[in-house]
Formats: structure tokens, C-alpha cells, sequence
């Protein structure tokens, strides 16, 4: 047979309690019936004020809505108010007549909002004038909000937390704002003078008006406001008034039903009123406290619940340490313990009135006992642990209030660094160590790593390492080779690589490791890299290996977050025909492609593509492929150019599909956008592509190298200005094959061009200084012979499992990352 | 003629590839440049692994009391023959005597796939005792638990390590791979390098937490917390992925609902973690393309362990990210073979293959490759601690044998545990060291060590990889699987068994077939061809799964699991008496319970056993660095060099659990065990610190033998 339990209060602290017993099986011991006097479900009442200023969505401040009671066979009699208690018959009564019998009572009827004395404020009979609030229930706020529509002028009485939160909050709404404080500072429980007089600045900065000393003696108007009259007879125009002076324990229902109060409900340890009577939260006077914040209310209905349901039958309350860490109408508030030093206590304060930052703290025999933070509270988390479990405080008393780091970031200097200090944590190396490889012959900073092991474990210390080995040859710096080499995998840089692979031939990534890398072994790290290089220097000849390949070009599609495909079919400076739109649309419906949409190069991406539904797409589209996956020239964007735009000086159009038409698929060590403007206003963005052309007056063009608008942004340099439509194709494909041949793997145009200078590529590709025009011009040409659409592979796999759902066992090679 | 063989390192779960070249020398380990799990990295455990093959502290032999039945007699040399007598006639007697649950076994999360899988089908098979379990209980199990209830499947990460490297974020929660996988940190650095952000939380500015792009150093034991508090703001900032939420898991709303409760202010106060940091940390998490979520030691070692757990799996799944490319969570496996280890029945609820030994459709298939009747097998015992807290009590295991394992160290509340081992009427262990528990022992056997046996480790991945032989044992050494089928043999069920590793990889293979581990279609001369396969691979023909959970969830319905968790106080906070909070964990040069590394001169040169604490801590207590340091827990005391370090919380103190002796942090720690998952709480209980007096110290601290305290 299970006990009945009735619970009076459905606030934060009445239905955490329940929660609590429930945890603890409580459903199998008590019938559990829930009174609340608001017809809701239980909310978080501190976000109120958030909803107040409309930063809080009123459905997301409920805790548990009504259906959950149901769920957890609790009855919630929600809106209905117990109007007395029966002790004598174990029953409460309640406003719809009705009479429930109880084993275990717990009251939880929380606070009810202190309104002080004001002449014309409430009417014994009519209750508040219309123009008054309180600020205590979700209904009280809706009230404001709607009220605060066609009224102009606020006056809050009350300048602690609640009425700055109602000040800030009806601010948002429009309204002109004005508090009315009675005390000599703002938050005058929480904050010591000086600390109330920094959060008064940075309120009004807010646009608040504050008026301390201020009480409020009358409400002046009728059925409208129209001010506030203060005790000095002064009077303030206002047309609507929210009272915020406070609350009080709501005891009248205990008082009447004969249990001890004081305060609140005075209850002992184990939160107990009478026998089989509890009560918890704000109505709880325990050993002459009352609570008004959410964390003690918690613990006791902690402790309620353990006692209660029998969990813990030594559980006992013992009281709370508060601490309150709030938005104060827009200003960072942090407040614990006790305000101000007493006796021997020793007092620390930062205060700094032009920021609005006030820190102090009261230490007590070495113990944090208090402490108040505004405006800048990042310390409150260490402080409210310290407050709560006395964790040892920093002899420097600043650290308090500041995190004042290691002072790391500043560059480690290998002289200065003793010679025991560890370099490499993995494998336990001092700078001694590394110094002595250097003293012993080792010259390179690799040969010192093979020595010492330092920097084979996590390889996290190399650069480290680099450095020390550079301080111990004394200033004459070994290099590191390998920096400059192409792939880490293989000693060379690009040109002696490039000088390697064409003198012996090699024309797949397996034959360079095995010519080139050391002892033959190959690297998983340099398989792109070197299969980019290969296919750029033998356009013919190149023996593909497919797991050199990264995903996006062994299916040729671009992998996409969820593991689909994109596909872009090839779309020429952007021009498309209705027939091309007609298949390119069929496509989309028979795959069911779930996103169709247009690409900064102005192509049409088919995103959401199974991967074994790619060589159907393919073929349906009958479209070449558009390269938007690869490390290879891209798109040429266009603008309309001179046929229909008036302002065209040139046929842009014509000369991207020309170019397009030209350089399609070809590689490179990075991918390359390239765009044609018809005229200076540069509608296709000429200026920040890798290779943008402008048409500008006199049949001239512009070409403009190095350009990005991506994470990186860079204006392109101008290479050029050529008389023909020609000459920019000679031009365009002699700069790419350069760039192929001397940028390091994955360099983008936009770093490849400074780091040469313009003037160097002006001088090398324009005015052919070096004489190596005419061979760039005819090894582009023949990889543009040799250029063949890869979507053909579609109806002929290069692999089984190329285009099978699962990702490969492999491990894939990551794109290395500069 | 000098001889190269690709193996995998002895030590932890990232299993190194590395080769073992034996020539006219002594062997040497390198590291194979492009495995890749390691990339060609060795931390400095590994660089040394080989100078333990010749140690001259190695048991060579068989040893027993000198004195049948008193274990204060010495021990001396035997044959196998003498050393196998006395174990099965102490198992008949007992057996005969108190029934079959008075004999037990407790394995090791090192050893082999196969070794493993014997050591279930001993106990089960040959012992016929329900009381089995093993170290791996004190490592995984809380995430492990967690995982298949949200998963349907445990498998450490469901991913390939090299997914750390694409991943746009990483949180890792009590994890430090800097100092305990090293090579491991290459796919950190990577991933920073090209981008990603990482979010480590640690009670220490670990050296994996200083690389990260975000440091979050909370109280230890509140990392529950932490996850809700994460969850609140991912919700209040709209980082949910309500289809995925909608499509792929159960449960969000009563999950939601506790994480109502969790607003920022609260987390910060129970936590420490300042608000700005949650937000920064779930900005990060919230925004990128991808993300991972990790736990380790450090969030799983609490009595709330598999909540904890589940904390950070709901923020992994209401973000939407597990299945997704370079996203998920991930538990990140610690010892050697701590993966398989716990795959195939050596846990005391378990058959091969993740089975439940308590369904009967598991134990008939079970039964069938063994060849046994179904009802023979045992029902489910008791886990790790609760078996060696009743050793020698009534109704308790009175003879056990232990297989790779140093409970006297590894265990918490270890001097109870040691007292315990006493109170056993037969004690055998077989180890390739005289380590602390085997020091205990009535019979110890030694065993070939990783070089010189053959085997399968399944990785922190779930990757099922080959230790190859290098070189054959010494002369009167067996290793594990020819003891097992020896010790059958004397019991009467040795047609049972075989010792052959591949032959018993075959049969572990068959019994898994079907289960959540299934390892079917794995073979030794397929994991040779391919470098490792990664489980479930249910036939022949199927590829192994790198990725897990693309489609659908192990569970019964394809959905994952939300699961509803709240904060829980840790079970022994900080008080008057003890005021500080004792955390435990490992340093880079040490493994485990030491018996291998602590005899590496080159790894512990100069090294005394340290606990750290923040120089506001020390100051409080008189303590300088380098300081002698008694700390003290109801559950006795130990002694430590002081590192007085700020990259410590002000509240606690660290300790490494690596050695025995007087620096035994285990006899410190507490048996509050985690009620789902029978974990112990080792990374939080409360503390007493102060300065040893100089008429107390005998320096060095001596680790090599129990405290001389200790009564016997």
C-alpha cells in the first residue's frame, strides 16, 4: 500500500523534490499529488527575466511540462491553490472545494513579492492598479510584455536584482526606464558601496536612469499612471510601474494551519515542520535562514528526498554556502558570502570605474569567506570553488582576481635554456643531448632525430629540435634539407625531383620511391603529391596507381560531410542550354538528388550523390566533368560580356569557354580558378582568382595572376596586357605550366605568386629572360592533349570497388596540410 | 644471419607497428616507418621494449615453496612437471571440497586474443567456475558498458585513429595520449595543423592538454557535469541536429529534460570550468564540420564512471555525429590488447565474441564450438573487485590463478586486496617477472614474452592485428596457451583444448561468428596480407569495417540510445579530515603496474615515484619540492617525492600508479565501484597531505616490495 504525498508548491524547489524522490524509487512508496497555484507545468523562474527582454523563448524555460507528471504517475492539480491544511484529519483543501488526504506533507510555497507601503498601488478589493506589476510568475511577465506595448515610460521600484533584471528587460521593449531605489547603492545585499556605485555607471550607461535614496510614496493616476510621487514630495512622470522591492516567504498557509514560523516555515535537519509536515525552498526558515536561490533549495530537496524516501535515513541539511552568478541588466555580477570585512579579516580590492570592473574579496584565517565580482567575472569559477571548498588560495593575492597564465607564448630561446631541459618528452632527450648529436658530427636537424630519437615519439618538439640543432652548429644554421623537399617522403627538392624523375623515366609514384626514397621505402604522405607531379610531367606516359589517390579523385566527385558525392557537371564560362538543363534535371529526379544548387564558379552542383549511383549520373548527364573535386584547373567564370551587356568591351563569354575549352581537367600542385571580365567593372571577379582577365578599352586585356577570395583574400598582381584574345591563352596556359612545374604541393597561386614576385614571372613568362617560353608553351600543350574526361570511366571502372557504397579498408592519404 | 619481424610494440593499445631485428647482438626494436597507427613514432617504452627479452630478472622456471602450503617459505626452482602437480591437485582438493566457484581466474587486458580467449574457455570449460574476470574491469568497463548500451557495440573507437586528423574538432575528456600513446599525438598535431580545434579537459595541464586550442580543467569527478552543461548550451544555442536526433537515436527528450537543469552558472560552480570556456568549448564543438568526442581513464574511473560516459555520448548524438565522416565518440583504449581483451570471455558476464554468457542462444553457440553441453557452462560472476574482496572469505574463491596481472599494484584498495591474496588457501600466477602479486604466490610460472609468441591484438580501433614471433622463448619458458592446455590436461578436459595460436584463433574465430565482435572472416594469413582487420568481419569475403554506424546502431531497432544521467557528488568528497582530492594516472615512461617498465634502467634512471601538487597547496602544508610527502586516505598511507607544479588544480593532488611498495597510490585509492559497470573510483577519492619529518624518511622510497608495515 503506498503512502499518499501531497505537495504544496510546483516551483523550482516543490517539484525538484519530487524529482529527487522519484529518482530514488519513489513512486513504488507514495501516491504523489502536486498542488500548483500557476496553471503550468514547472518552469526555471531565474530565466524569466530573459523572456522579459525576449532573449528566451517561453516554451524554453520549462523544466517539466505537464505531460511529465502523467509519464511519472504524479497528479498535478496545476492552477489550483490549497487554501488551508488539516492536520488533525491529514488533509489539505483546496480553492475547487476539494479535500486530499496525506501521509507525508511537504509545503513548497515559495515567496510571494514584498510590496511595500505605496499609497494607490493596490486596492484591498481590486487588487493592483492596471498600471502596477510584480515580477514573480510567467503570467506576471506576459502582463509586462503586453502592457509595455503602448507605454512609454517605466518606473521600477527596487534597484536589487530583480528590478535592475526588470529595468534591463522592459528597456528591450522600447520604454524610457527608471529606478527607484531606496537604498544608498544598487544591490545593496549583494554589493558593498563602492562596488554598487560601479554597477550604477555602467547601468545608466545602459540608457537606465537611477535614483537612489528614492521612496516611492504614491502611484499618481487613476485608471492610467501618469508618475510616481517620492517620500521628498517630488514627483516623476511615468506611465507604467513595476514593483521589484523584494520577497518574502510565502507562510501564510503554514501560519494558518498552526506549524512554527518565523520567517519562513522553521524547519530542522531533515527539513521537517512537524511530524510527517516538511517544508522546502524560500517558505524554509533554516536555523535562522532563508533562501532565495536555486542551489540551496536543490540540496534540500536533496536531502528531503534521501530522508523522505528512506534512501539515506542519516541525510541532514546542514545549510548552504550562496553564491549568485547573474546578468545584471547587462552586467556581469558574481557575489559570494559575506560583503564586507569584520575584525581581522583581510580585504582585497581591484577596482577599476573607467571599465565598469570592480573585484574584491574577504579572506578569513586564510579561508575565501566572500567575495564580489562586476563587470568582469572569468575568476568567479575559481573563487566560487575556493568559497565552497576551501581550496588553497595564491600567496600573490592578484591571482585572485586574474589569470595570469605562464607567460607562455613568448619564443623559447635555445640559449637560454638549461642544459637539461627536456626537448622531447616522448623519448626523454635534454637540449644537452641534442647539442652533443650536433658536437658528434650529426649536421642535419633529421641525422640529430635518427641519433637521439627526439622528435620520433608524438613529433611534436621538431620545431623545437630545429632550433637547438641550429644554436649548437653556433650560427652557421644547418638548413634543414627536408624543408625545401617536395614530399617529405622523398630527399629532394622540386627541381632536382623533377631533373630525377625525367632522367630516369620513372612514370609511376611506385618506381620514383623505389628510385629516389631512401632504402626504396615508400611513403604514404608523398603518394599525392608525387602522383599530382607525375601526371603534370608525363601527360602520356603516367602509370596510374589508384591508392595514391585521395577519395574525391579516385571517384571523381567531391566527398561531402555525410559521405555523399557532389557532382558538377561541366558547364563551359558558365553557359549552359535548355537542353543540357532538361537532362541535368531528369538527373536530379530519377537519383533523387536532394540538393540542386548554383556554385560560386557559376555551375550547377548535384549534391547528396550516392557513390554507386555516380556512373549512372554520369551517363545520364552526358556532360564532361566539371573538375570541382580535384588539384586541377576548375572553372572560368564570366560575365555576359559585349553581345548584351552595354557596358562589354570585350567578348568575355567567348574567350572563357576558350580557355575553359583549353586547360579543362589539367593539374596541379593546388586547384586553379580562373575567371574573364568583358570590362573593368569586373562582374566575374577577376581580380581575386588565380587567373583573372579584364577587358579593358582597345580590344586590350588584362591578365591579373595570384588573386583569392576564399579564407585567404589576395588581389591579384597584373602580369600583362595583351592585344589579343590569343595572346591570353598563350599567356594563361605558359603561367600554369610554370606554376605546375616550380609551386611547392599544395600551394595555391595566391602564395606561389609573391613568394617569386611579380617582376620575376613578369621577366620569366613575358619577356622570356630565361629562354623558357617556348618549352612551357609546348608542355602545356601536350597535357592538354593528353586530356581525357575521367567521368568516362563511369561505364568502366579503373577498380572492382571503385564505386562499391563501403569507404576502402585502406587507410586513405590525408591531404597534407601547409 | 640478421633477421627482421614486423610485430606490434608489447605496451599499450596503439600497438605500434615496429620490427624486432635479432642478429648476432642483442635484438633491437624499430619502428616500421609507414604503419599507420604510428607513422613511424616509438615512444620511449617502446624504443626499449627489447631489453626485457634478456633481463636478467626474468623467471626462467617454474617456482614453489620451498614448504608445500607455507607461503612465508621461499620459493625455489621446479620442473613443470612439480609446479603443475601442486596447481591441479590445490584446484581437485578445493574443487572437491567447496565446489567448483572456490577456484577462479583473473586475466589481463595485455594478453593475447587467443591467450585470452583460453583463459575463458578454461574457466568455463575445464574449471567449469563462474568465478572469472580481469584487469580490463578497472580500464574499460564503465565505457564499455556505456557504449553498448547506447551503441548496441563496443568497440573502443568505431572509427580509424586517422580520423582524428580530418576532424574539424576533438574533445577529449580525461584522456593525456601526449604522455600515454605518443605516436598517437602525430593525428593531433596534424589535425591543429591544419586547422581543427581541440578541447581537452584534465584536472592538469597535461601535455596534450597545453597543445590544445582549449584547456578546460575541472574538478575531478564533476566531468558529468561538464557534459550536461555542454548539452544545455549546444541546446540553447541551437547546435542540435534535429533530423539526425529524429532519424537515428531514442530518448532525446527525457535527456533534454535533465539538461534543463544544467545552465551555465551551475556547471561553472560545480565544475570550476569558467563560463566563457563551456561557451568557447561548445562554440567549437557546435560549429565544425566535424567533430570527435573522447573519453578516457580520466572520465571513466569514478563510481558515476558509465554515467559519465553516457554524459558525453548524449552530447556526441544530439550533436548528430556518430556515423558521420570524421565524427563520433570514441573511448580511448589503454592496455595492449585492452580492446580484444574484452571481446572474448574472459569478463565474468561474457562468451567469445561480446556474447552475453547469461542468453541462451550465446551459450548454445557457444556450447556447440566447444563441444560441450550448454548447461555445463557457469552462470555470470562477480566482477574484478567483488571477486578479490571475498578471495578466502566464505563462499569466496579459496584457489586462483592469475594470467598477466598485478592486482597487488593495479588494484584499488590494494593492501586489502593483498591481504586478501593471503587469506587464499592456494595462490599460482604466471608472469615473465616476479612481480608483487607473484611474489604472493604458492606456484609462479614464467611465460614467453610478446617477441617470442605468436597471436593476434585487436587495437584501440578495433583493428585486429599480428604479433609475430622474433625468437624463441629461453630454455624451460611456455608461454600461456601451452600452460593452460598442460593444467586441462591434468583435470581430465584436455581434449578440449589446443596451444597452437593460430589453430585457437580459428576456433576463437568460429565461436565469435554471429556476435557483436565477429571475427569470422579473419585470418592470420589475411590480417598478414591486409596490415590488420577491423572487426565485425562476419565471412571471408567481407572487407572488415573501418567505420561503424554509418547506416544503422548495434541495437536491436538501428536507433542509438539517449540515456538520462544527472551529476552525482563524487562517492568519498573532500572533508575536514581529508580535504584534498587524490587523483591517479600514468607518466610517459612507466606502464601499468610497472612489472616491465621499472625494470628498464633507461627508463627509470633517476626516477623516484612523484605526486604533483600546485605550489599554493604546498605552501599550505609546508611542502617545498622535491620534498618527502606522506599522503594519506582511509584506506592507508603512501609515500611520494613532491613535484610542486602550477599545471595542477589548487584542490588536488596527482599521483601515478605505477609503482608498489610505499609509493603504492593504489593503497590509497577507493572500492567505490560504479554500480553498472563495477568500476573502481581510482581517479577520485579524499585526501590528507603533509611533509614527511626528517627522522621518517629512509630514502630512497622503497617500491620493490609492500610496505614493511604491513602485517602478513
Amino acid at each position: 500500500m503506498r503512502q499518499r504525498l501531497v505537495v504544496v508548491g510546483n516551483g523550482m524547489a516543490g517539484a525538484r523534490t519530487v524529482e529527487e524522490i522519484l529518482r530514488r524509487g519513489g513512486a513504488e512508496q507514495f501516491e504523489t499529488t502536486v498542488f500548483g497555484a500557476e496553471p503550468y507545468g514547472n518552469y526555471n523562474r531565474i530565466l524569466l527575466s530573459g523572456v522579459l527582454a525576449g532573449a528566451e523563448d517561453e516554451a524554453g524555460i520549462f523544466l517539466n511540462g505537464l505531460p511529465w507528471y502523467a509519464e511519472n504517475g504524479v497528479t498535478l492539480r496545476a492552477g489550483i491553490r490549497v487554501t488551508s491544511i488539516d492536520r488533525a484529519a491529514r488533509q489539505v483543501r483546496a480553492a475547487d472545494g476539494s479535500a486530499t488526504g496525506y501521509d507525508k506533507l511537504i509545503i513548497a510555497t515559495g515567496s510571494r513579492p514584498f510590496v511595500p507601503d505605496i499609497a494607490g498601488a493596490r486596492e484591498p478589493r481590486r487588487g493592483f492598479h492596471q498600471g502596477v506589476f510584480c515580477f514573480r510568475t510567467i503570467d506576471d511577465t506576459r502582463r509586462m510584455v503586453r502592457y509595455a506595448r503602448d507605454h512609454e515610460h517605466v518606473a521600477v521600484v527596487g534597484g536589487g536584482l530583480l528590478g535592475l533584471e526588470a529595468a534591463r528587460g522592459l528597456q528591450a521593449h522600447g520604454l524610457r526606464v527608471t529606478v527607484l531605489h531606496a537604498a544608498g547603492h544598487l544591490m545593496n545585499q549583494q554589493l558593498d558601496a563602492q562596488a554598487g556605485g560601479i554597477l550604477r555607471r555602467s547601468v545608466e550607461q545602459l540608457g537606465i536612469a537611477v535614483e537612489l535614496n528614492a521612496r516611492t510614496a504614491a502611484i499618481l493616476g487613476t485608471d492610467a499612471v501618469t508618475g510616481v510621487r517620492l517620500t521628498g514630495g517630488r514627483d516623476l512622470p511615468c506611465d507604467m510601474v513595476v514593483i521589484a522591492a523584494g520577497v518574502r516567504p510565502d507562510v501564510e498557509l503554514a501560519a494558518a494551519s498552526g506549524l512554527p514560523v518565523g520567517c519562513g516555515v522553521l524547519v530542522d535537519d531533515q527539513l521537517r515542520a512537524a511530524a510527517d509536515v516538511y517544508a522546502v525552498g524560500e517558505c524554509a526558515e533554516h536555523r535562522g535562514r532563508v533562501y532565495g536561490v536555486v542551489a540551496p533549495l536543490w540540496e534540500q530537496a536533496r536531502v528531503l528526498a534521501d530522508h523522505i524516501t528512506g534512501a539515506d535515513p542519516a541525510a541532514a541539511y546542514t545549510g548552504s554556502r550562496v553564491a549568485t552568478k547573474l546578468k545584471v541588466a547587462g552586467v556581469d555580477v558574481s557575489s559570494m558570502g559575506v560583503v564586507a570585512p569584520a575584525g581581522d579579516d583581510e580585504f582585497v580590492v581591484y577596482a577599476e570605474p573607467g571599465r565598469g570592473v570592480y573585484k574584491s574579496a574577504v579572506i578569513r584565517a586564510g579561508r575565501l569567506v566572500g567575495a564580489t565580482l562586476v563587470g568582469d567575472v572569468t575568476r568567479s569559477a575559481f573563487l566560487v570553488q575556493a568559497f565552497d571548498r576551501d581550496v588553497p588560495l595564491p600567496a600573490d593575492r592578484i591571482d585572485l582576481f586574474f589569470d595570469r597564465g605562464d607567460g607562455g607564448g613568448a619564443a623559447l630561446d635555445p640559449a637560454q635554456l638549461a642544459d637539461d631541459a627536456q626537448i622531447c618528452n616522448c623519448n626523454g632527450v635534454s637540449k644537452g643531448t641534442l647539442a652533443q648529436a650536433v658536437g658528434d658530427g650529426a649536421n642535419t636537424v633529421t641525422a640529430v632525430m635518427e641519433r637521439t630519437r627526439a622528435g620520433k615519439g608524438c613529433g611534436s618538439c621538431k620545431s623545437l629540435v630545429g632550433e637547438i640543432v641550429g644554436w649548437a652548429a653556433g650560427g652557421a644554421a644547418t638548413v634543414d634539407p627536408s624543408d625545401s623537399w617536395y614530399v617529405p617522403g622523398i630527399p629532394l627538392a622540386k627541381p632536382e625531383l623533377m631533373a630525377a624523375i625525367r632522367e630516369r623515366r620513372l612514370t609511376s609514384v611506385s618506381a620514383v620511391f623505389a628510385a629516389l626514397a631512401p632504402d626504396g621505402a615508400e611513403d604514404a604522405k608523398s603518394k599525392m603529391g608525387l602522383a599530382s607531379l607525375l601526371r603534370m610531367m608525363w601527360p602520356n606516359d603516367y602509370v596510374d596507381e589508384r591508392d595514391a589517390r585521395f577519395i574525391n579523385d579516385r571517384v571523381h566527385a567531391n566527398i561531402q560531410r555525410d559521405g555523399t558525392f557532389s557532382v558538377v557537371p561541366q558547364l563551359k564560362g558558365g553557359c549552359t542550354t535548355p537542353a543540357e538543363l532538361r537532362r541535368i534535371a531528369d538527373v536530379a529526379e530519377k537519383y533523387q538528388v536532394p540538393l540542386v544548387k548554383l556554385t560560386g564558379g557559376q555551375r550547377i552542383d548535384l549534391l547528396g550523390v550516392r557513390k554507386e549511383d555516380l556512373p549512372g549520373v554520369w551517363a545520364d548527364l552526358g556532360l564532361p566533368s566539371g573538375h570541382a573535386y580535384a588539384k586541377s584547373f576548375r572553372t572560368v567564370k564570366t560575365c555576359v560580356g559585349a553581345d548584351f551587356c552595354r557596358y562589354g568591351v570585350g567578348d568575355s563569354t567567348a574567350l572563357g569557354i576558350a580557355i575553359e575549352s583549353r586547360f579543362q581537367g589539367l593539374e596541379g600542385p593546388a586547384k586553379m580558378k580562373l575567371a574573364v571580365s568583358g570590362c573593368p567593372r569586373n562582374c566575374a571577379e577577376s581580380y581575386v582568382k588565380d587567373v583573372g582577365v579584364v577587358a579593358v578599352d582597345g580590344g586590350r586585356w588584362e591578365i591579373y595572376v595570384g588573386g583569392a577570395a576564399g579564407a585567404h583574400v589576395r588581389q591579384g598582381d597584373l602580369l600583362a596586357t595583351v592585344d589579343s584574345p590569343d595572346a591570353v591563352l598563350t599567356l594563361t596556359g605558359r603561367f600554369l605550366q610554370f606554376y605546375r612545374e616550380n609551386a611547392n604541393w599544395l600551394e595555391r597561386t595566391y602564395a606561389f605568386v609573391p613568394r617569386l614576385g611579380i617582376e620575376r614571372l613578369r621577366a620569366v613568362l613575358v619577356d622570356d629572360s630565361d629562354g623558357m617560353a617556348a618549352r612551357l608553351d609546348a608542355a602545356v600543350a601536350e597535357s592538354v592533349a593528353a586530356y581525357r574526361d575521367p567521368w568516362l570511366e563511369g561505364g568502366r571502372p579503373a577498380t572492382d570497388g571503385q564505386f562499391r557504397p563501403s569507404l576502402p579498408l585502406i587507410d586513405l592519404p590525408l591531404v597534407p596540410a601547409r | 644471419m640478421a633477421r627482421s619481424t614486423p610485430t606490434h610494440c608489447p605496451y599499450c593499445s596503439l600497438q605500434c607497428g615496429i620490427t624486432v631485428d635479432v642478429g648476432a647482438h642483442r635484438p633491437t626494436v624499430d619502428a616500421q616507418p609507414d604503419f599507420p597507427t604510428n607513422l613511424g613514432g616509438l615512444c620511449a617504452k617502446g624504443w626499449t621494449a627489447a631489453d626485457l627479452l634478456d633481463h636478467p630478472d626474468r623467471l626462467r622456471t617454474p617456482l614453489v615453496r620451498a614448504d608445500p602450503g607455507d607461503r612465508r617459505s621461499p620459493l625455489r626452482p621446479a620442473s613443470w612437471a612439480e609446479a603443475l602437480g601442486r596447481v591441479a591437485a590445490a584446484i581437485t582438493g578445493s574443487q572437491d571440497a567447496h565446489g567448483r566457484d572456490s577456484v577462479g581466474c583473473f586475466g589481463g587486458g595485455g594478453l593475447t586474443n587467443e591467450k585470452a580467449y583460453l583463459l575463458g574457455k578454461f574457466a568455463r570449460v575445464a574449471l567449469r567456475t563462474s568465478a572469472i574476470d580481469y584487469n580490463g574491469r578497472f580500464c574499460m568497463s564503465s565505457a564499455a558498458t556505456a557504449a553498448n548500451r547506447a551503441f548496441g557495440i563496443d568497440r573502443g573507437l568505431p572509427f580509424p585513429l586517422a580520423d582524428v586528423a580530418r576532424a574539424e574538432a576533438v574533445l577529449v575528456v580525461g584522456g593525456n595520449p601526449a604522455e600515454t600513446l605518443p605516436p598517437a599525438m602525430r593525428f593531433f598535431t596534424d589535425g591543429l595543423a591544419a586547422g581543427a580545434r581541440h578541447v581537452v579537459v584534465d584536472p592538469r595541464a597535461t601535455p596534450t592538454a597545453r597543445a590544445a586550442t582549449l584547456h578546460l580543467q575541472p574538478t575531478p569527478g564533476t566531468d558529468l557535469a561538464l557534459a550536461n552543461g555542454l548539452l544545455h548550451l549546444a541546446i540553447r544555442h541551437g547546435y542540435l541536429d534535429a533530423g539526425y536526433i529524429a532519424a537515428r537515436t531514442t530518448g532525446f527528450e527525457a535527456v533534454r529534460a535533465v539538461a534543463n537543469s544544467y545552465w551555465p552558472d551551475r556547471v561553472e560552480r560545480i565544475t570550476g570550468v569558467p563560463e566563457t570556456a563551456l561557451r568557447q568549448a561548445i562554440g567549437i564543438l557546435g560549429t565544425a564540420g566535424s567533430a570527435l568526442i573522447l573519453t578516457a581513464r580520466g572520465a571513466e574511473q569514478h563510481s558515476n564512471g558509465t554515467d559519465t560516459a553516457h554524459g558525453y555520448i548524449n552530447l556526441a548524438l544530439a550533436l548528430g555525429l556518430p556515423g558521420r565522416p570524421a565524427s563520433g565518440y570514441g573511448t580511448i583504449t589503454g592496455q595492449g590488447n585492452g580492446q580484444g581483451g574484452r571481446e572474448h570471455g574472459q569478463k565474468a558476464d561474457q562468451l567469445p565474441g561480446y556474447r552475453k554468457l547469461a542468453d541462451p542462444v550465446a551459450r548454445a553457440h557457444v556450447a556447440a564450438v566447444w563441444g560441450i553441453d550448454p548447461a555445463e557452462l557457469p552462470a555470470p560472476g562477480p566482477s574484478a573487485y567483488e571477486l578479490l574482496d571475498r578471495l578466502g572469505t566464505p563462499g569466496g574463491v579459496r584457489v586462483l590463478l592469475v594470467i598477466g596481472s598485478n592486482p597487488v599494484v593495479s588494484a584499488p584498495n590494494a593492501r586489502h586486496v593483498l591481504r586478501r591474496l593471503r587469506g587464499l588457501d592456494f595462490l599460482a600466477v604466471s608472469d615473465i617477472f616476479r612481480s608483487e602479486t607473484a611474489a604472493e604466490a604458492d606456484v609462479v610460472f614464467p611465460t614467453a614474452q610478446w617477441a617470442e609468441e605468436d597471436g593476434t591484438m585487436t587495437n584501440l580501433e578495433g583493428r585486429v592485428l599480428r604479433r609475430r614471433r622474433a625468437l624463441r622463448p629461453p630454455d624451460g619458458v611456455w608461454d600461456d596457451l601451452t600452460l593452460l592446455t598442460a593444467l586441462a590436461d591434468r583435470l581430465g578436459r584436455g581434449k578440449y583444448f589446443c596451444a597452437d595460436p593460430e589453430q585457437v584463433f580459428d576456433e576463437l574465430c568460429r565461436a565469435s561468428a554471429g556476435g557483436p565482435a565477429d571475427y569470422a572472416g579473419i585470418s592470420y594469413p589475411r590480417i598478414e596480407a591486409e596490415r590488420g582487420v577491423f572487426w565485425p568481419c562476419p565471412g571471408p569475403g567481407h572487407p572488415g569495417t573501418p567505420r561503424l554506424f554509418t547506416e544503422a546502431f548495434g541495437t536491436p531497432d538501428g536507433r542509438a540510445r539517449f540515456v538520462p544521467v544527472e551529476h552525482r557528488e563524487p562517492a568519498e568528497p573532500p572533508d575536514g579530515e581529508y580535504p584534498h582530492v587524490l587523483t591517479t594516472g600514468r607518466v610517459l615512461r612507466q606502464y601499468q603496474s610497472g612489472t616491465q617498465t621499472r625494470r628498464v634502467p633507461a627508463l627509470t634512471e633517476g626516477t623516484e615515484p612523484t605526486a604533483e601538487l600546485h605550489p599554493d597547496l604546498a605552501r599550505r602544508h609546508g611542502i617545498g619540492g622535491g620534498d618527502l610527502i606522506e599522503l594519506r586516505t582511509r584506506r592507508g598511507t603512501a609515500r611520494f617525492r613532491a613535484a610542486v607544479t602550477d599545471t595542477v588544480r589548487p584542490d588536488t593532488i596527482f599521483a601515478p600508479f605505477h609503482w608498489g611498495g610505499q609509493a603504492s597510490v593504489n593503497a590509497l585509492t577507493s572500492p567505490a565501484l560504479d554500480p553498472k559497470s563495477g568500476m573502481p573510483a581510482f581517479k577520485a577519492c579524499a585526501v590528507a597531505v603533509r611533509r614527511l619529518r626528517t627522522d621518517e624518511v629512509d630514502s630512497p622510497i622503497r617500491t620493490d616490495e609492500p610496505d614493511p608495515s604491513e602485517e602478513r
